[in-house]
């Protein structure tokens, strides 16, 4: 059944990773909301918090952090880095394997040399990647509702979703623009190389951005500042905020088709 | 160059094809015939892979076209990919998939290939169809990729370097897929290194070096023409310099009142040299098509005035 076409093979190629960065997230996910009783009534804590020099709040959440509450508590732990790390190196990853990897493998000869357009092989891949980045972030929505299950915390669901959706999202930009990277050059290293450089430089320029003046002018260039920028967690969707990401993702899957319909494969 | 047929299923015109500065191949004019079996030759790094992949628009050429079946290989490559099918030369497959998995895909991805027909030739094949692919030898992968390239009776089959790695009775059996092509009225287009696999199966053969055409022969032209190897025994030692320099004969040795030489083309200079002595026997041997193509090597010149 899972031989069917390109887009279900690709699903096919990618479930052990789908599962196993999905099942890391999720018990991540569990983790922090069962230590969340915990920790959000050692009030000192808090306190200890906001005696931090802003420089290294900023590195860990900002102003968003508020031990006292579920979302404040996930706003420190596990959205700002965790999540863009992990879910944005899945779709980083496997967002590079999706042409570069055939390719320098030698199986896209294989595949392209059947009755099938460029293009539609990238857009079943691209597809699959998608489905796969969504699944990974729905492990952690159930991780997170489990714990709060788990410890009878009040937790507000569609916040948490709302907070996903954009981290998706973020995490598709990233996928998006790997996969502009390795349809052009046709090299893994590169792709990954590049975004993941791309990432780190502007995960820094937006949590350092209300502390440095230059780089506050610049934020708007971070998709991070889209991600996180209007709190997700406790005003839910931004819908502007979404978008930006989306465009960013959509920008780079277009790219990568021109990209790709274009260039001579390696043998 | 070449005799324009009727209804060609490839046709390559200046077909030229640069990676960067470094060439692929120049300039390729060729017209393959449906129903043939045509060999494409040269040694490794001439430019077959190259030709065989424009032709598949893996890569795109620099100038010139090519055409198959009629059809553009970029803009028609759906339609065109439903009736050809191919073999890398490198052939690698997905490695997590058992053989019966990759054919199912690949027959899949082709608009669906018969349960049947496929058992019939992996049974042919003596092809393991349980194992995962990266498991698998060699020789056994290339079955893989034979029984992908034969099934769903494509009208062309284009196979680089289809035998490497076969053992014998697997190639008899290659052999006779390609023979039940060919008696179908169907075209294989085949490139090959290796020139004695190709000189019988094979109805015309292009042999290409440093990405330029040579030239296009029929087989039996080829061979008739004949790169010949003679043995000539004298009744008494004759002297070497008589021989050496004689139109159309090289790598003359004479060793007491024996010369062994090889001839291209008309033997004339060489009867007529032979008459002046006592001559008692000769002898001719059948040279290869190896011989020839290694004479096309040395006499590129020759060649170009000849064709």
């Amino acid at each position: 059944m899972l031989l069917r076409n390109v887009f279900l093979k690709s699903l096919r190629d990618l479930r052990w990773p789908t599962f196993w960065t999905g099942l890391g997230l999720g018990i991540l996910g569990f983790y922090f909301m069962w230590l969340f009783p915990t920790i959000g009534k050692m009030m000192d804590l808090q306190s200890i918090l906001d005696a931090f020099p802003p420089a290294l709040r900023a590195l860990i959440g900002g102003q968003l952090i508020d031990l006292g509450s579920p979302a404040g508590f996930l706003n420190m732990e596990l959205f700002p880095l965790m999540l863009p790390l992990i879910l944005g190196g899945f779709a980083i990853g496997v967002a590079s394997g999706a042409t570069a990897g055939e390719e320098a493998r030698g199986t896209l000869d294989v595949l392209l040399a059947e009755p099938l357009e460029r293009w539609a092989v990238l857009t079943e891949k691209t597809v699959a990647i998608v489905l796969a980045t969504i699944i990974v972030a729905a492990f952690l929505l159930v991780g997170v509702w489990g714990g709060a299950a788990f410890t009878g915390t009040d937790l507000a669901l569609d916040k948490v979703v709302a907070g996903l959706v954009v981290g998706t999202l973020l995490a598709l930009a990233f996928g998006g623009i790997t996969l502009a990277i390795a349809a052009f050059t046709g090299s893994r290293a590169t792709a990954i190389g590049i975004t993941g450089a791309l990432l780190v430089a502007t995960y820094f320029i937006n949590a350092l951005a209300p502390m440095v003046e230059s780089l506050n002018q610049i934020r708007g260039i971070s998709p991070f500042f889209y991600y996180l920028g209007h709190d997700p967690l406790r005003n839910g969707l931004d819908l502007g905020d979404a978008a930006v990401l989306a465009v960013v993702a959509v920008v780079g899957f277009a790219v990568s088709l021109v990209g790709f319909e274009r260039r001579d494969l390696a043998a | 160059m070449t005799a324009s047929g009727p209804d060609p299923v490839i046709r390559m015109e200046g077909l030229t094809k640069y990676y960067g500065r470094s060439r692929g191949i120049v300039d390729v004019d060729l017209e393959v015939r449906r129903g043939e079996v045509f060999g494409f030759l040269g040694p490794n790094g001439a430019g077959k892979t190259t030709t065989i992949r424009l032709l598949l628009d893996l890569i795109r050429p620099t100038r010139g076209r090519a055409e198959i079946l009629r059809l553009d290989p970029r803009r028609d490559r759906v339609a065109l990919h439903r009736r050809i099918s191919y073999l890398s030369g490198e052939l690698t497959l997905w490695g997590d998939l058992t053989g019966a998995q990759l054919l199912r895909y690949l027959g899949n991805l082709r608009g669906g290939v018969g349960r049947e027909e496929l058992g019939r030739l992996a049974d042919r094949l003596q092809l393991d169809l349980a194992r995962p692919f990266k498991a698998l030898s060699r020789g056994n992968k290339q079955k893989i990729g034979l029984v992908a390239a034969f099934m769903g009776r494509p009208e062309l089959v284009i196979l680089d370097e289809p035998t490497s790695g076969l053992d014998p009775l697997i190639q008899q059996e290659f052999e006779r897929l390609v023979e039940e092509v060919r008696a179908d009225g169907r075209t294989v287009f085949l490139s090959s290194h290796i020139l004695p696999e190709v000189e019988h199966l094979c109805d015309r053969v292009g042999i290409i070096r440093e990405g330029r055409l040579l030239t296009v022969e029929a087989v039996a032209d080829l061979k008739k023409r004949a790169l010949r190897r003679l043995e000539i025994d004298f009744a008494a030692p004759v002297p070497a310099d008589a021989f050496v320099g004689l139109s159309g004969v090289r790598d003359v040795t004479v060793h007491d009142g024996i010369v062994r030489c090889t001839v291209l083309g008309s033997l004339d200079a060489l009867v007529k040299t032979a008459a002046r002595f006592e001559v008692r026997d000769i002898h001719a041997i059948e040279t290869s098509l190896e011989e020839i193509f290694l004479a096309y090597y040395g006499e590129e010149a020759n060649i170009h005035a000849a064709a």
